[in-house]
């Protein structure tokens, strides 16, 4: 069944030291309520944040939110799935809407990055990855990519600078979007030269700390006045999320079954454009590996001949400039990438866009993918 | 928080965390670490602990300098995907003398190391890293 996206909001993704997680929910909330014609209706509202109830020292925000926004009486309920808190949260409001539990719902996403110094963060990341194990050691939050990304150049004799074209295509998509976090330009050859996280992951690999928060209203079809698109599909699968037990890294195993999944009761092909999690440059080029976009090992050649890019051959990719450049605030990212995604299909995304684009894909996963998340965004 | 130092945690992972005890399934054979509650590859609840081998090679390995709180005297921070022959695991690295030394096919074996402390509780936390095998000239 399709549910059809009424409104979107979104802030831009900074260190908002001025604003709580709930004024940026707030913010975001709002415009999304604005443009889908007012509260009337909204029932339910599905919140989604990973470490905000650690943080802010708060559980059941969903409805302490619900209350602050001024909609006190209507259900509403948090959902956590790491990184991909957000789409988690979108797929549990379709599952809402088409079992009629709700008629209107509004979907919020947001988090705070900048709240505690780096190191405490860097730690509080680390929880996105198998706590069986990891717990144990002080690696932070990108070192499991980073043995990831070494064994990815050894396997497929990729060197470092073909793998630094991703994060400039980022930074070149993000300079045009107002609510993108680094909206600057960069050469590839800076990526190499900035400071390193775990090597062979540079900063420029990494996404930026930040804080955001993204909503939409979603309805049924009999509810649904004048939206700005629909979400055909929405599939999920969880997986190894671990780079020891994986049999095969370098691909995501739940990513793969999840986009079987949606490729059994949707069209996905002609794509014109995919928003995927590139937490690191090698998370995107798994990613799009692992959805037959380019072929094994080969994804950062391909990005690097401009496959990908505005005006190339390829469905564009992150036209937001991906969770590299626009940011990943991370239970928000999600919710980021379907209103970036439904305005692109209406026409409306003020940054980069889509020639006449009628399709696009979501992704997102949590760490290296214990769940992955995939979406259908199309006009209406 | 998954992360702070539990005591509890430690105690029940000791046979774990200490002896390098993996799980074989007796349905499929495969070996994996840590132990879950049933196969990660075909879901059989048949499961016997089985002592890991204490030495193995580096697949792939990094040098983390992004480090988390409580552990910045210890930057940077060697960290490794192991291959043990029966199945793989992921370990901090240590005795490691600079990166530049760390290399593919590296053989390391496991020694027992300080990994955090709780300095209010006057605890100190161990775990087993892996550590560069010696070679006999």
């Amino acid at each position: 069944m399709v549910v059809y996206v009424e409104g979107v909001g979104m802030t831009k993704i900074d260190r908002h030291y001025d604003y709580s997680l709930k004024d940026l929910a707030a913010n975001a909330a709002f415009a999304a309520i604005e443009q889908a014609g007012g509260v009337d209706g909204i029932d339910y509202l599905v919140f989604s944040s990973s470490l905000s109830s650690l943080q802010d020292n708060q559980l059941d925000t969903a409805s302490y939110l619900a209350t602050s926004l001024g909609l006190r009486g209507i259900k509403a309920l948090n959902v956590e799935a790491g990184e991909a808190s957000g789409l988690a949260a979108i797929s549990v409001a379709k599952s809402l809407l088409e079992s009629h539990q709700a008629d209107k719902v509004l979907v919020i996403g947001a988090e705070k990055l900048n709240e505690f110094v780096s190191s405490k963060v860097y730690k509080q990341l680390q929880m996105l990855y198998d706590g069986d194990t990891k717990s144990f050691y002080n690696i932070g939050f990108a070192g499991d990519a980073a043995i990831l990304m070494r064994l990815y150049m050894d396997t497929y004799n990729v060197d470092r600078e073909l793998m630094s074209y991703w994060p400039a295509l980022m930074h070149s998509n993000a300079k045009e979007n107002p609510y993108a976090m680094l909206n600057f330009a960069i050469k590839p050859d800076k990526v190499a030269k900035s400071q390193i996280l775990a090597d062979p992951i540079t900063l420029l690999d990494s996404y930026p700390l930040g804080d955001g928060a993204a909503a939409i209203v979603l309805s049924n079809k009999d509810m649904s006045s004048s939206p700005l698109a629909k979400i055909s599909a929405i599939e999920s699968s969880t997986g190894y999320g671990s780079i020891e037990l994986s049999e095969d890294p370098l691909l995501f195993d739940s990513l793969s079954e999840a986009f079987r999944r949606i490729s059994n009761i949707a069209d996905t092909s002609n794509l014109d454009f995919i928003e995927i999690h590139d937490s690191f440059t090698i998370t995107a080029m798994i990613i799009l590996e692992t959805l037959g976009l380019a072929n094994r090992g080969k994804a950062a050649e391909l990005v690097s001949t401009g496959y990908f890019s505005p005006g190339g051959k390829g469905p564009l990719a992150n036209p937001s400039g991906g969770l590299k450049a626009r940011g990943h605030p991370l239970g928000a990212t999600g919710v980021y990438q379907i209103a970036e995604s439904s305005l692109q299909v209406a026409n409306k995304f003020p940054g980069v866009k889509a020639n006449n684009a009628k399709k696009g894909l979501v992704v997102s996963l949590n760490g290296l993918g214990s769940s992955s998340y995939v979406a259908l965004v199309e006009g209406v | 928080m998954s992360m702070d130092l539990s005591i509890s945690r430690f105690w029940r992972k000791k046979e774990i965390i200490y002896k390098l005890n993996g799980a074989k399934c007796k349905s499929c054979g495969k070996v994996h670490y840590p132990p879950k509650n049933a196969c990660p590859y075909c879901g059989s609840r048949e499961l016997e602990l089985v002592e890991l081998p204490r030495r193995g090679k580096l697949i792939s390995y990094t040098t983390i300098y992004a480090i988390p709180e409580g552990a910045r005297h210890q930057s940077p921070i060697y960290y490794g995907l192991i291959d043990l022959g029966v199945t793989k695991i992921t370990a901090e690295l240590t005795d490691i003398v600079n990166a530049n030394s760390l290399k593919k096919d590296m053989e390391v074996e496991a020694t027992l190391r300080k990994t955090q402390e709780d300095r209010d509780a006057g605890l100190i936390y161990y775990v087993l890293k892996f550590r560069p095998v010696l070679v006999q000239k």
